[in-house]
Protein backbone atom coordinates (compact mmCIF):
# COMPACT_ATOMS: atom_id res chain seq x y z
CA UNK A 1 0.00 0.00 0.00
CA UNK A 2 1.33 3.12 -0.59
CA UNK A 3 1.44 6.23 1.27
CA UNK A 4 -1.50 7.68 -0.93
CA UNK A 5 -3.33 5.09 -0.05
CA UNK A 6 -3.13 5.54 3.92
CA UNK A 7 -4.49 9.16 4.17
CA UNK A 8 -7.71 10.70 4.77
CA UNK A 9 -8.87 14.28 3.48
CA UNK A 10 -10.88 15.95 6.30
CA UNK A 11 -12.83 18.92 4.85
CA UNK A 12 -13.15 21.67 7.57
CA UNK A 13 -16.67 23.85 7.80
CA UNK A 14 -17.52 27.18 9.62
CA UNK A 15 -15.68 28.43 12.55
CA UNK A 16 -13.57 25.20 12.24
CA UNK A 17 -11.92 26.68 8.78
CA UNK A 18 -11.22 29.80 10.99
CA UNK A 19 -9.27 27.78 13.78
CA UNK A 20 -7.19 25.64 11.47
CA UNK A 21 -6.32 28.21 8.93
CA UNK A 22 -7.55 25.98 6.41
CA UNK A 23 -10.75 24.15 5.02
CA UNK A 24 -9.15 21.14 3.67
CA UNK A 25 -6.18 18.89 6.04
CA UNK A 26 -5.05 15.48 4.71
CA UNK A 27 -3.95 13.09 7.73
CA UNK A 28 -2.21 9.79 8.06
CA UNK A 29 -4.78 7.03 8.65
CA UNK A 30 -4.19 4.40 11.37
CA UNK A 31 -5.60 0.57 10.24
CA UNK A 32 -8.71 0.26 12.16
CA UNK A 33 -9.30 3.83 12.53
CA UNK A 34 -12.64 5.56 13.58
CA UNK A 35 -14.35 8.69 13.20
CA UNK A 36 -13.19 9.06 16.87
CA UNK A 37 -9.76 8.47 16.42
CA UNK A 38 -9.40 10.86 13.66
CA UNK A 39 -10.91 13.34 15.92
CA UNK A 40 -8.58 13.05 18.98
CA UNK A 41 -5.22 13.06 16.46
CA UNK A 42 -6.69 16.51 15.35
CA UNK A 43 -7.50 18.09 18.92
CA UNK A 44 -4.21 17.00 19.57
CA UNK A 45 -2.88 19.11 16.67
CA UNK A 46 -4.98 21.64 16.91
CA UNK A 47 -6.31 21.87 20.59
CA UNK A 48 -8.23 25.04 20.08
CA UNK A 49 -10.43 22.74 17.80
CA UNK A 50 -11.51 20.66 21.17
CA UNK A 51 -15.24 22.19 21.99
CA UNK A 52 -16.19 22.89 18.06
CA UNK A 53 -15.28 19.31 17.65
CA UNK A 54 -17.57 17.66 20.41
CA UNK A 55 -20.49 19.76 19.03
CA UNK A 56 -20.06 18.48 15.29
CA UNK A 57 -21.46 16.23 12.75
CA UNK A 58 -20.22 13.95 10.59
CA UNK A 59 -20.18 13.01 7.06
CA UNK A 60 -18.71 10.95 4.25
CA UNK A 61 -20.66 11.60 0.97
CA UNK A 62 -24.31 12.92 1.86
CA UNK A 63 -24.58 10.75 4.51
CA UNK A 64 -24.43 12.02 8.18
CA UNK A 65 -21.97 9.04 10.07
CA UNK A 66 -21.23 8.28 13.61
CA UNK A 67 -18.47 8.33 15.65
CA UNK A 68 -17.91 5.05 15.78
CA UNK A 69 -17.14 4.62 11.83
CA UNK A 70 -14.76 3.22 10.53
CA UNK A 71 -13.19 5.73 7.83
CA UNK A 72 -11.35 3.97 4.77
CA UNK A 73 -8.37 5.35 2.98
CA UNK A 74 -9.44 7.71 0.11
CA UNK A 75 -12.12 8.77 2.07
CA UNK A 76 -13.39 12.35 2.63
CA UNK A 77 -14.60 12.77 6.06
CA UNK A 78 -16.29 16.43 6.34
CA UNK A 79 -16.90 18.06 10.03
CA UNK A 80 -19.67 19.82 10.07
CA UNK A 81 -20.40 22.30 13.33
CA UNK A 82 -23.43 23.47 14.57
CA UNK A 83 -25.52 24.72 11.37
CA UNK A 84 -26.58 28.63 11.23
CA UNK A 85 -28.31 28.99 7.90
CA UNK A 86 -31.73 31.04 6.94
CA UNK B 1 -30.05 21.53 -6.71
CA UNK B 2 -31.47 23.82 -3.68
CA UNK B 3 -27.84 25.49 -2.20
CA UNK B 4 -26.06 27.50 -5.23
CA UNK B 5 -24.06 30.60 -5.33
CA UNK B 6 -26.50 32.24 -7.98
CA UNK B 7 -28.48 34.77 -7.10
CA UNK B 8 -32.36 33.22 -6.09
CA UNK B 9 -34.92 33.79 -9.11
CA UNK B 10 -38.53 34.13 -7.47
CA UNK B 11 -40.17 34.43 -10.86
CA UNK B 12 -38.52 30.99 -11.97
CA UNK B 13 -39.06 29.43 -8.50
CA UNK B 14 -42.94 30.60 -7.83
CA UNK B 15 -43.30 29.77 -12.27
CA UNK B 16 -42.08 26.03 -11.56
CA UNK B 17 -44.49 25.76 -8.44
CA UNK B 18 -47.63 26.24 -10.52
CA UNK B 19 -50.91 24.03 -9.27
CA UNK B 20 -53.96 24.03 -10.19
CA UNK B 21 -55.24 22.19 -6.83
CA UNK B 22 -53.87 25.41 -5.00
CA UNK B 23 -55.78 27.83 -3.75
CA UNK B 24 -52.86 29.60 -1.77
CA UNK B 25 -49.21 30.51 -2.44
CA UNK B 26 -47.11 31.31 0.23
CA UNK B 27 -43.55 32.67 -0.05
CA UNK B 28 -41.44 33.69 2.62
CA UNK B 29 -38.22 35.44 1.57
CA UNK B 30 -34.82 35.69 4.21
CA UNK B 31 -32.98 38.80 3.48
CA UNK B 32 -29.76 40.01 4.61
CA UNK B 33 -30.10 42.87 7.46
CA UNK B 34 -27.74 45.25 8.70
CA UNK B 35 -27.38 44.62 12.39
CA UNK B 36 -27.34 41.78 14.55
CA UNK B 37 -26.80 42.44 18.55
CA UNK B 38 -25.95 45.73 18.30
CA UNK B 39 -23.27 45.65 15.58
CA UNK B 40 -23.44 46.85 12.08
CA UNK B 41 -23.37 44.26 9.97
CA UNK B 42 -21.54 44.91 6.44
CA UNK B 43 -22.18 41.77 5.04
CA UNK B 44 -22.14 38.05 5.34
CA UNK B 45 -20.74 34.73 3.55
CA UNK B 46 -22.79 31.36 3.44
CA UNK B 47 -20.91 28.28 3.46
CA UNK B 48 -22.42 24.83 2.69
CA UNK B 49 -21.69 21.03 2.77
CA UNK B 50 -23.34 20.81 -0.65
CA UNK B 51 -23.70 16.24 -0.93
CA UNK B 52 -25.45 16.39 2.22
CA UNK B 53 -27.26 19.63 2.30
CA UNK B 54 -29.42 19.18 -1.28
CA UNK B 55 -30.11 16.18 0.29
CA UNK B 56 -31.97 17.73 3.36
CA UNK B 57 -33.15 20.11 1.89
CA UNK B 58 -35.60 17.96 -0.53
CA UNK B 59 -36.15 15.81 2.82
CA UNK B 60 -37.80 18.61 4.37
CA UNK B 61 -39.66 19.42 1.48
CA UNK B 62 -40.98 15.99 1.35
CA UNK B 63 -41.38 16.14 4.57
CA UNK B 64 -43.50 18.97 5.21
CA UNK B 65 -45.94 18.01 1.98
CA UNK B 66 -46.74 15.31 3.85
CA UNK B 67 -46.69 16.02 6.99
CA UNK B 68 -49.31 19.63 6.26
CA UNK B 69 -50.98 17.66 3.44
CA UNK B 70 -49.53 20.70 0.81
CA UNK B 71 -49.32 20.75 -2.51
CA UNK B 72 -45.83 21.78 -3.51
CA UNK B 73 -42.80 22.62 -0.94
CA UNK B 74 -39.76 24.35 -2.12
CA UNK B 75 -37.05 25.83 -0.58
CA UNK B 76 -33.50 26.94 -2.10
CA UNK B 77 -30.48 28.81 -0.18
CA UNK B 78 -27.66 31.25 -0.94
CA UNK B 79 -24.27 30.44 -0.72
CA UNK B 80 -21.40 32.94 -1.14
CA UNK B 81 -20.77 36.50 -0.53
CA UNK B 82 -23.96 38.48 0.23
CA UNK B 83 -24.66 42.32 0.65
CA UNK B 84 -27.02 43.77 3.11
CA UNK B 85 -30.59 42.87 1.36
CA UNK B 86 -29.72 40.68 -1.02
CA UNK B 87 -32.18 37.27 -0.47
CA UNK B 88 -30.50 34.71 1.35
CA UNK B 89 -33.46 32.23 1.08
CA UNK B 90 -37.02 31.07 -0.32
CA UNK B 91 -39.68 28.72 0.84
CA UNK B 92 -42.46 28.28 -2.04
CA UNK B 93 -45.60 26.42 -1.04
CA UNK B 94 -48.54 25.82 -2.60
CA UNK B 95 -51.97 24.62 -0.89
CA UNK B 96 -55.37 23.63 -1.08
CA UNK B 97 -55.52 26.88 1.70
CA UNK B 98 -53.84 29.42 3.63
CA UNK B 99 -53.88 28.07 6.84
CA UNK B 100 -51.33 25.09 6.18
CA UNK B 101 -49.54 26.70 3.59
CA UNK B 102 -48.36 29.69 6.35
CA UNK B 103 -47.76 26.51 8.27
CA UNK B 104 -45.72 24.27 6.17
CA UNK B 105 -44.22 27.50 5.42
CA UNK B 106 -42.85 28.46 8.72
CA UNK B 107 -42.25 24.67 9.32
CA UNK B 108 -39.80 24.19 6.60
CA UNK B 109 -37.60 27.41 7.26
CA UNK B 110 -37.24 26.44 10.40
CA UNK B 111 -36.42 22.98 9.54
CA UNK B 112 -33.46 24.14 7.10
CA UNK B 113 -32.29 26.77 9.21
CA UNK B 114 -31.87 23.89 12.36
CA UNK B 115 -31.10 20.76 10.07
CA UNK B 116 -28.91 22.03 7.01
CA UNK B 117 -25.18 22.26 6.59
CA UNK B 118 -24.70 25.73 6.35
CA UNK B 119 -22.95 28.12 8.18
CA UNK B 120 -23.18 32.21 8.20
CA UNK B 121 -19.99 34.12 9.08
CA UNK B 122 -21.12 37.99 9.41
CA UNK B 123 -18.77 40.56 8.47
CA UNK B 124 -19.12 43.70 10.98
CA UNK B 125 -18.59 47.67 10.15
CA UNK B 126 -15.60 47.76 12.00
CA UNK B 127 -13.66 45.13 10.71
CA UNK B 128 -14.57 42.25 12.55
CA UNK B 129 -16.19 39.02 11.54
CA UNK B 130 -17.92 36.21 13.77
CA UNK B 131 -19.42 32.50 12.54
CA UNK B 132 -22.93 33.00 14.02
CA UNK B 133 -23.90 30.44 16.84
CA UNK B 134 -25.96 27.61 15.63
CA UNK B 135 -27.86 24.06 16.11
CA UNK B 136 -25.83 20.49 16.68
CA UNK B 137 -27.20 18.50 13.94
CA UNK B 138 -24.98 14.88 15.13
CA UNK B 139 -28.29 12.96 15.70
CA UNK B 140 -26.24 11.17 18.44
CA UNK B 141 -25.24 14.04 20.26
CA UNK B 142 -26.22 14.25 24.07
CA UNK B 143 -27.06 17.53 23.29
CA UNK B 144 -28.96 17.59 20.09
CA UNK B 145 -32.28 18.62 21.07
CA UNK B 146 -30.91 21.65 22.89
CA UNK B 147 -29.43 23.10 20.56
CA UNK B 148 -25.46 24.49 20.66
CA UNK B 149 -23.57 27.14 21.13
CA UNK B 150 -20.29 27.02 18.69
CA UNK B 151 -19.95 30.34 17.37
CA UNK B 152 -16.92 30.98 19.70
CA UNK B 153 -17.29 34.96 19.24
CA UNK B 154 -20.83 35.07 21.16
CA UNK B 155 -21.99 36.63 17.99
CA UNK B 156 -25.22 34.70 17.86
CA UNK B 157 -27.57 33.16 20.42
CA UNK B 158 -28.67 29.63 20.83
CA UNK B 159 -31.85 27.93 19.83
CA UNK B 160 -33.52 24.65 19.59
CA UNK B 161 -34.93 23.15 16.91
CA UNK B 162 -38.01 23.08 18.73
CA UNK B 163 -38.26 26.81 19.76
CA UNK B 164 -36.64 28.52 16.76
CA UNK B 165 -34.63 31.11 17.00
CA UNK B 166 -34.82 35.11 15.64
CA UNK B 167 -31.46 35.78 15.94
CA UNK B 168 -30.63 36.62 12.47
CA UNK B 169 -30.48 39.03 9.85
CA UNK B 170 -33.55 37.90 8.15
CA UNK B 171 -37.15 39.97 7.84
CA UNK B 172 -38.36 36.62 10.09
Amino acid sequence: MSIVDCRLSIELFGVLTRLVGTSSIVVALRPGATVADVLMDLAAAHPETNDVLAECAFAIGDRLVPRTRAVRAGERLALLPPVSGG
Amino acid sequence: VRLTEDALDLDALIADSCDPRSGALVVFGGTVRNHHEGKTVARLSYSAYAPLGNKLIQAIEAETVAKFHVHYCRVVHRTGDLGIGEVAIYAIVRAAHRREAFAAAQYAVDAVKHRVPVWKEEFYADGSSAFVAGCCIDPCHPERSEGSLAGGSGAGDASSPSAPRDDTRKAA
